[in-house]
Order: structure tokens, then C-alpha cells, then sequence
């Protein structure tokens, strides 16, 4: 077998076992890797109706035929569970050198089960599984595990990928961290946690052949150079925080809990302004030639990595104005391993209900307010006092606080939305709201239809459908083979040279038609989890705020969203996807997809 | 940037205009040199008088000029070089300060002087610095500085800089200038008579032009740019073509970067969007008075 391993080890907590098991190419070719693989991996093990936080919920990270080719930016990995959150898939990726050592096991799937009976972290080397004892790293950030671990085992070859104390907490949005980038939505690190699980440490030695060497490197060389054009300079000169100040120019930045889609402040905290006055290094995963990351220096000297989602969410969307503040948080929710989307849109709804009087004992809390802001990271991180509350994420607080605290909670099947205002973004709007793993702006890139011109994104209509389809099937692809989708427009063809680069990958003769075929299978896997963990059409919904109250400033003024609007355009991707009327998968959908068996 | 608003000076603001020089390279007076249907002084002046209620005209002993509606004032001693006409036309004049210019300076640009004399407040000089350079007849001076020229003089100090370090001086860096003169039109002396005929071309085609917009930079562009916005001047009927072709002529270091070397089409991975509605990239995209034009990262991920 070229570009895989065709191997999956599981490993059991509760007992200590550790087992090998052949993956079939079959399986393989259906699903890839990645999130592919994954999401097939969770239909079979787990249970239905699995308690996220059971020890039989499994905890699934998988390599893809990708990695380790030297094709720049596929050092990726998935994480794929069902979530604390959203109680549906999860699916998280995360990359760099981990990527890399996790496939050189030997491995193209780790499953982990069970729990284990007191804090451990799991050392693989090679062939060879061993659990080891962690008490000692109890509390102790991510990075700080990853350095102590790597001393403790007295390699540097090593590979971490671990939780903070949020995870060890079960915070519903905890993260898996490793070298500073995370496997950050829907709360992976807490399902992590409750398994006693600390960290996963890798190193082997096993590299996996490709068919044809020589064509590979040749498309290698090819997209390595496309990597280095203008197609990528926004990654390469400014980064993802670059969105900020153009959002707020287009009325679709978030602020103060979705009650505008403009932010007065938003040029002082812009990533062109963080650019000039904080800029520290720019640094990159393995195996990437396009180097996004930028990391900001704050006043007390540290250097922090930023994107434009944990800008917005710490941001504009808790009516944070200034920069080092933004800086701040960031660190403290890296350090406890917390989700930044989910930690600001979690206390954004906090400071709104705090400001109208829902939530007495956090007089402090509201919007623009600094201290309150950064006071409230680590009591969530600690589930201690209102962090207990916070920690378990806006839904279930608001179910918890009740009243009009429902009204202001904005997510969607329990995950916290990201920086996208819905109703400047009608396609987005439809994105959001039927994505099987929540609010989620990865898993489809739904915008990118209102961002290019070729639908009016002030206005729904019902064939926003096809496009939102089409948009997730090609991330369900990019996903699985895995390819970062920062390299998403360096191709003119994806699908066949999709096609082109797996086929060389792996031997087989796929087709362009076969990759459009896998990413519609994989995104239809993705629902049928989650219809079989309880969902109902009512999931598949916004929050009632983006439905009922219009946009008050910015070039969007006055726009909105209808519930019947947003109706027509559900229906509309429904039918696209070739489901029923009420969103579910017919047989034939799923004979025709190979998902009958 | 906040906008600038050309605002009529304060009472105790006069203009001072520069025109008793040489005229060698020219090889005739540059005060008197036809432009816009008019002597190049009167052109000046007239363009000053919209904001200053005083204007005054520094001349040589025995220059001639046509009428003027500005106090003419004649050197004591002819030929001292900008500092003597600096001096000269401060100790006639009555503001407290004063906008000092030369009469070969045809494009006055009233907004960039504003933003000068909003600094004078906290300082006694305010001057811009140019490609490299203090543009000293192109500045504000507070009349205090009276005696501090006329010792320069006395010692022989003929260049005005030797005041900038005596007295506190402001200087107006090129970013800020850009802003509101990215061409650094004001400064666009005509020494020559093929700097003369070149004035003559650009002003020929800044009056055909008559449709106006913003252009706003976001992301790489603006780290490119070093400006978050720059306002154009177009032909009617423009384009985006007109617009990208504009910017390239402002902004050359977009050109190849942002803007494509036919100055007509983006680069791929930049787009525009037209008043925070539009995403366009047809360079036949039409262009309407006032629209304001955002350049951006055609990919909005992240």
C-alpha cells in the first residue's frame, strides 16, 4: 500500500491493552484521511448514544495519504470525537511536526478508549505503546507538558500533543495543543480530559512510500512555487488577522455579542495596525511554505500567535478595543488550552446578560471591560465560582440562566459562531446553520461564495443550497487528503489535481469525478452520526437574534435575516444534497453513496 | 486618517510668496509665465487668498509684476537666498504666523497647508521633509523667528535649515504628506522650461478630470501602500481600469504587486469591492462620483 500505512492502533485506558488492526484500502479510498477517516472511525466506534464524556466515547486522531510527502502544508492531523459541546461530530485538525511524527509510527489511525485511573499521558515509540503515569503534570499548560515530557523521556524527536488544565477540567471547549497550534473546536480536549488523558507523545521511524516519487515531486515543486505568489500574499505578509479591518469595513465583523456587525475600534485593533506596532516574528508549521502564523509581542514581553478568529472573538466581540488586552487573553486561553472562538463567544454572552441584569454575581462582567475579561479566563480554565457556569459553553448556560439569556446565546447546535456576521453573509447564514459540527466556518467555506461577487450576500435565496454543498464537500476533500486550505486557491483545477497528485500518492487511478464522489460521501457520513446521535431538523437552525433584530450600522444597515428566508435556503441545500424535506438522508442517497453497508 | 478639512485660516495667518529670484535656468521670470490664462504669480495668489486674508509678495528691488491683490514688498538687499525672502516677508507681514511659498509652486494644494498650519500651535516652525529633503519654502513660520533670521543673515546663513534646530520646528514626514498630496505635487517647482511644460501638462489634465473617489487599502496592500486611503481624481465614464491605472501612477510600488503591469487589472489574490457592496474585478467595472473602492485579499479565510 503507497501513501498509507493501512494500519490502526487502538488503545484502551480502562484496561492498559493496546491492539494493531489492519484498515482496509477499500476503506481507504472511500473516506482518506484525515477528517475522512475519522468520521468513519467514530461511526464505528462509537457507541450510539454515547455520553461525550464516557470512557467508551472514542478519541480518534488521524494522519492522511498527504502528510509526509513534503507537499507543503499537508503536516496535518485530525481529531475527531463526538462532542461535549455540540453532542455530534467533532472534528478538529491541527498540524505541524506531530503530523509528521504521528504517520511515521506506522499508523494511519489512533483510537483511543476508555479511561484511565489517574492521570497518564501515552508514549509510542514505533511498534511499542506505553502509559504512563502524570500527576506530575497536572495543571501544567500545554507547552509546559510538551517540554517536560520531552525532558522526562530525554528525546527531542519527540512529539506532544497535550491538554491544559481546562481540558483536565472538562471544559466543554477545551483544546488539543501541540507546538502551540491546537485542534481548537468543539471541545476535543475535554473529551481528552475525561479519559485522564494528559498528552499523547510520539516518535517513529516508519515513512511511508509513494507510487510515483518523481511525479509527486514534480507537483511538490509545482504548488510549492503557486504557494509563493500573490494567490497567498495575504497569509504570507499579514496573516489571518488581516480580516479584521476589511470586515468592519463590510459590516460583517461580530461585535459585542452579534448585536453589531461593526466595531467603532476596530482600526487600533487591525491586523495592518498590529502589524506596525506589534509585530514580533512570523513563523510556520512543518513542511509549509506559506508560513502564516504571526506572532505579536505583548507589554510583558511574551510573544503571542494570533489569528483573526481569536482577534474577533476576544476582540470586538466582547467590546475589547485594545490590542495588548486581546494579546492577553489570547496567552491565557493557550495556556489552560481553550478554544478562543468559543471562550469569546461563551463570555460575550456573559457580559450581555450581565449588562441587563441576568447575571447579578458578575456586576463586573461587560462589554469593553478589560480586567473582567481577563479575570474570567482562568475561573473558567478552573470551572471555579462563574467559571463553572462559562465553562460549560453559551447553550448550556443559557439553558441554565434561562429567561432572555436563551435570546443572546449565539450558536448553533451548541457551538459558539465564529467571526462572520450571518446576516451580511447569506450564504455563510446557510453554512452555519446546517453544519453538522456547528457554527463552524472550516468544515465549508460558505463565504467565500458572498466574498467573490457572484451572489448578492445581502440578499438569500434559495440556491445559496448548491453552493454551500459543493463548498463542503471540497473541505471535506481538503480535509481528508489533507491539504491546508490556505493553499485552497494556488489550485485552477482542485478536483483534478486532487485527482492527479492522490493517484501518484497511492497508485490507484482516481478521478476527479471519484474526489468529488469521496468529499459527498465523507459530508454524508458526517449527518448520518449525527442523526443517529439524536439530531433534528430544528438543529439545523440560527440563532433567533440574527432572525429577529436588523444590522444598526455599517454599509449592511438595516439588513437582516427572515426565519422564512432562512427556511427557503435550507430547503434549498436539502434538496442540493438530494435529502427529504426534513434534512434526512434517504436510502438511496446512502446506496448511492457506498454508505448502505 | 481623519479627514482634513480645508478650513479658511485664522485671522492671524498670512501667506508669504517668494518671488524675487533669478529666473536663470528659466531664462525668463517665472512670476510672469502664462498659466491657466494668467501670470503664474497671480495664479498663486489668487489660489492663497481663498484662505489667507493676507497675502504678501517678496520681490526683487526692481522685479516687475503685474497687479496683484497681495502687499508686494521689495528686498533691501536683492539675492540673499530663501532666508532673506523668508525674512523680508515675515517682518511685513501681520500674522502671527505665516504659510511661506515660492512663485514657482503652480499646484497649491490647500488641504496639505491646513494640516501644516494645524501643528503651528506647539511649534515655531512647521515643515514638510520631501524625498529627502526639508522643503523650506513650502512651510510655516511663527513671526517669532523674526530675529533669529536676521542674525542667520547677518552671519552669512543662507540656508533656512540652520533655523530648524534653533527653534522648535516640526516636520511633517512624507506618510503624512501623502496623504494629502500623494504625488507631492506642492512641491513641484518649476525651475526649467521643461519643468514648465510639464506643470503645464498636468494641470491641462487635472482640469479634465472631474469625477473624484477614495480608494481604501486593506492587508498587504495597505502594508504596500503605507496609507490607508487615497483620493483620485478621474476622467468621467471611469472604470476600474481608470482607477487601477490612477493608482499605479501614485503608487508605483503596487505595480506588479497589487496591480498588474498592463496599470489596467489586480493581480490574482486581489480583488475590490466597490462602497462595502460590489466585489469586482472587471476592469470595465464603472466608476461613480464618491464611490469609495476597497482593495483587498480576494480570499477572505481565515
Amino acid at each position: 500500500m503507497y501513501g498509507f500505512h493501512g494500519r490502526l492502533l487502538h488503545i484502551d485506558l480502562s484496561t492498559g491493552q493496546s491492539s494493531w488492526r489492519e484498515l482496509e484500502e477499500a476503506r481507504l479510498r472511500a473516506f482518506l484521511g484525515g477528517i475522512g477517516l475519522g468520521t468513519s472511525l467514530l461511526y464505528e466506534f462509537a457507541p450510539p448514544g454515547v455520553d461525550p464524556f464516557a470512557p467508551a466515547n472514542p478519541l480518534i486522531f488521524t494522519s492522511a495519504p498527504l502528510v509526509g510527502t513534503g507537499l507543503t502544508t499537508t503536516a496535518k492531523f485530525a481529531v475527531v470525537t463526538k462532542s461535549p459541546l455540540t453532542g455530534f461530530i467533532a472534528d478538529s485538525l491541527s498540524s505541524s511536526h506531530f503530523a509528521l511524527e504521528l504517520k511515521r509510527l506506522g499508523l494511519d489511525a489512533l483510537v483511543i478508549t476508555g479511561q484511565a485511573a489517574s492521570t497518564a499521558y501515552i508514549h509510542i515509540k514505533d511498534q511499542k505503546v506505553k502509559i504512563r503515569e502524570a500527576e506530575q503534570l497536572r495543571g501544567k499548560s500545554p507547552g509546559e507538558t510538551e517540554a517536560l515530557i520531552r525532558s522526562e523521556l530525554n528525546s527531542q524527536a519527540v512529539r506532544v500533543a497535550a491538554i491544559g488544565k481546562a481540558g483536565e477540567n472538562r471544559v466543554r471547549f477545551a483544546t488539543i495543543s501541540n507546538e502551540g497550534r491546537h485542534a481548537g473546536r468543539g471541545g476535543v480536549g475535554a473529551v481528552m480530559g475525561s479519559k485522564n488523558l494528559k498528552a499523547i507523545a510520539v516518535c517513529g521511524e516508519r515513512e511511508t512510500p509513494v507510487a510515483k516519487p518523481a511525479g509527486v515531486e514534480a507537483i511538490a515543486d509545482s504548488l510549492r512555487q503557486r504557494s509563493l505568489g500573490s494567490l497567498t500574499d495575504k497569509y504570507r505578509k499579514i496573516g489571518t488577522v488581516a480580516n479584521l479591518a476589511v470586515f468592519n469595513r463590510l459590516g460583517t465583523l461580530p461585535t459585542r455579542n452579534f448585536q453589531q456587525s461593526t466595531f467603532d475600534d476596530a482600526e487600533a485593533l487591525s491586523g495592518e495596525s498590529l502589524t506596525e506596532h506589534n509585530f514580533s516574528r512570523r513563523h510556520g508549521c512543518a513542511s509549509c511554505t506559506i508560513r502564516c502564523e504571526r506572532l505579536f509581542k505583548a507589554l510583558n514581553g511574551a510573544e503571542q500567535r494570533l489569528e483573526y478568529e481569536t482577534l474577533f472573538a476576544l476582540g470586538p466581540l466582547c467590546g475589547i478595543k485594545d490590542p495588548e488586552v486581546v494579546l492577553q487573553a489570547a496567552q491565557l486561553c493557550d495556556l489552560y488550552g481553550m478554544d478562543t472562538i468559543s471562550t469569546g463567544g461563551t463570555l460575550s454572552w456573559a457580559m450581555e446578560c450581565s449588562e441587563k441584569g441576568l447575571l447579578p454575581e458578575a456586576r463586573d462582567l461587560r462589554f469593553g471591560e478589560p480586567n473582567a475579561l481577563l479575570a474570567a479566563i482562568p475561573l473558567i480554565a478552573q470551572r471555579e465560582g462563574l467559571g463553572a457556569l462559562l465553562a460549560e459553553g453559551s447553550k448550556r448556560a443559557a439553558v441554565e440562566i434561562g429567561g432572555e439569556s436563551l435570546y443572546w446565546a449565539m450558536h448553533v447546535k451548541g457551538l459558539e459562531l465564529p467571526g462572520y456576521e450571518p446576516r451580511s453573509l447569506k450564504t455563510m447564514a446557510l453554512g452555519l446553520a446546517v453544519s453538522p459540527r456547528g457554527a463552524c466556518h472550516n468544515r465549508s467555506g460558505a463565504y467565500e461564495a458572498d466574498f467573490s461577487g457572484e451572489v448578492d450576500r445581502l440578499r438569500a435565496d434559495s440556491g445559496r443550497g448548491a453552493l454551500v454543498v459543493a463548498s463542503e464537500d471540497f473541505a471535506a476533500v481538503l480535509d481528508s487528503l489533507i491539504v491546508c486550505k490556505f493553499l485552497r486557491k494556488c489550485f485552477t483545477d482542485f478536483y483534478g489535481e486532487g485527482a492527479e497528485l492522490l493517484s501518484k500518492v497511492t497508485g490507484w487511478d482516481c478521478s476527479s469525478d471519484e474526489l468529488k464522489r469521496i468529499g459527498e460521501r465523507i459530508h454524508n457520513l458526517k449527518k448520518l452520526f449525527n442523526m443517529r446521535e439524536g439530531w433534528r431538523s430544528a438543529d439545523d437552525w440560527l440563532p433567533e437574534r440574527l432572525l429577529s433584530e436588523t444590522l444598526p450600522t455599517g454599509v449592511a444597515q438595516g439588513t437582516g435575516l427572515t426565519s422564512t428566508e432562512l427556511r427557503e435556503m435550507i430547503q434549498g441545500y436539502y434538496q442540493a444534497r438530494g435529502w427529504d424535506a426534513n434534512g434526512l438522508v434517504p436510502e438511496s442517497k446512502l446506496t448511492e453513496l457506498g454508505l448502505d453497508g | 486618517m481623519s479627514a482634513v478639512v480645508v478650513e479658511p485660516a485664522r485671522n492671524n495667518a498670512s501667506a508669504v510668496i517668494l518671488a524675487g529670484g533669478k529666473s536663470s535656468r528659466m531664462g525668463r521670470p517665472k512670476a510672469l509665465l502664462p498659466f491657466d490664462n494668467e501670470p503664474l504669480i497671480v495664479h498663486i495668489v489668487r489660489a492663497l487668498k481663498s484662505m489667507f486674508a493676507e497675502a504678501v509678495v517678496v520681490a526683487a528691488p526692481d522685479q516687475e509684476l503685474p497687479p496683484l491683490p497681495a502687499t508686494v514688498v521689495r528686498d533691501d538687499v536683492p539675492y540673499q537666498g530663501p532666508v532673506g525672502g523668508i525674512y523680508y516677508g515675515l517682518k511685513a507681514a501681520e500674522g502671527e504666523f505665516c504659510f511661506v511659498t515660492s512663485c514657482d509652486v503652480a499646484f497649491t494644494n490647500l488641504a496639505l497647508i491646513s494640516y501644516f498650519i494645524s501643528h503651528i500651535s506647539n511649534y515655531d516652525v512647521v515643515v514638510p521633509y520631501w524625498q529627502e529633503r526639508f522643503q523650506p519654502l513650502h512651510a510655516v513660520y511663527r513671526r517669532s523667528v523674526v530675529p533669529l533670521l536676521k542674525e542667520q543673515l547677518e552671519r552669512g546663513e543662507l540656508r533656512p535649515i540652520y533655523l530648524f534646530d534653533k527653534v522648535r520646528t516640526r516636520k511633517i514626514g512624507e506618510d503624512e504628506i501623502r496623504r494629502l498630496d500623494p504625488e507631492g505635487l506642492s512641491f513641484l517647482n518649476m525651475n526649467t522650461p521643461e519643468n514648465y511644460e510639464d506643470a503645464l501638462k498636468r494641470w491641462e489634465r487635472k482640469m479634465r478630470l472631474s469625477l473624484t473617489c477614495t480608494v481604501e487599502f486593506f492587508g498587504a496592500a495597505r502594508l504596500l501602500a503605507k496609507t490607508r486611503e487615497v483620493s483620485l481624481a478621474l476622467p468621467q465614464e471611469a472604470t476600474l481600469s481608470h482607477v487601477l491605472s490612477a493608482l499605479a501612477e501614485r503608487l508605483p510600488i503596487l505595480v506588479g504587486r497589487v496591480i498588474n503591469r498592463d496599470r489596467g487589472s489586480l493581480v490574482s489574490g486581489y480583488t475590490c469591492n466597490i462602497n462595502g457592496l460590489d466585489f469586482v474585478r472587471a476592469p470595465g467595472a464603472k466608476i461613480c462620483s464618491g464611490d469609495k473602492i476597497f482593495i483587498l485579499s480576494a480570499d477572505a479565510g481565515g
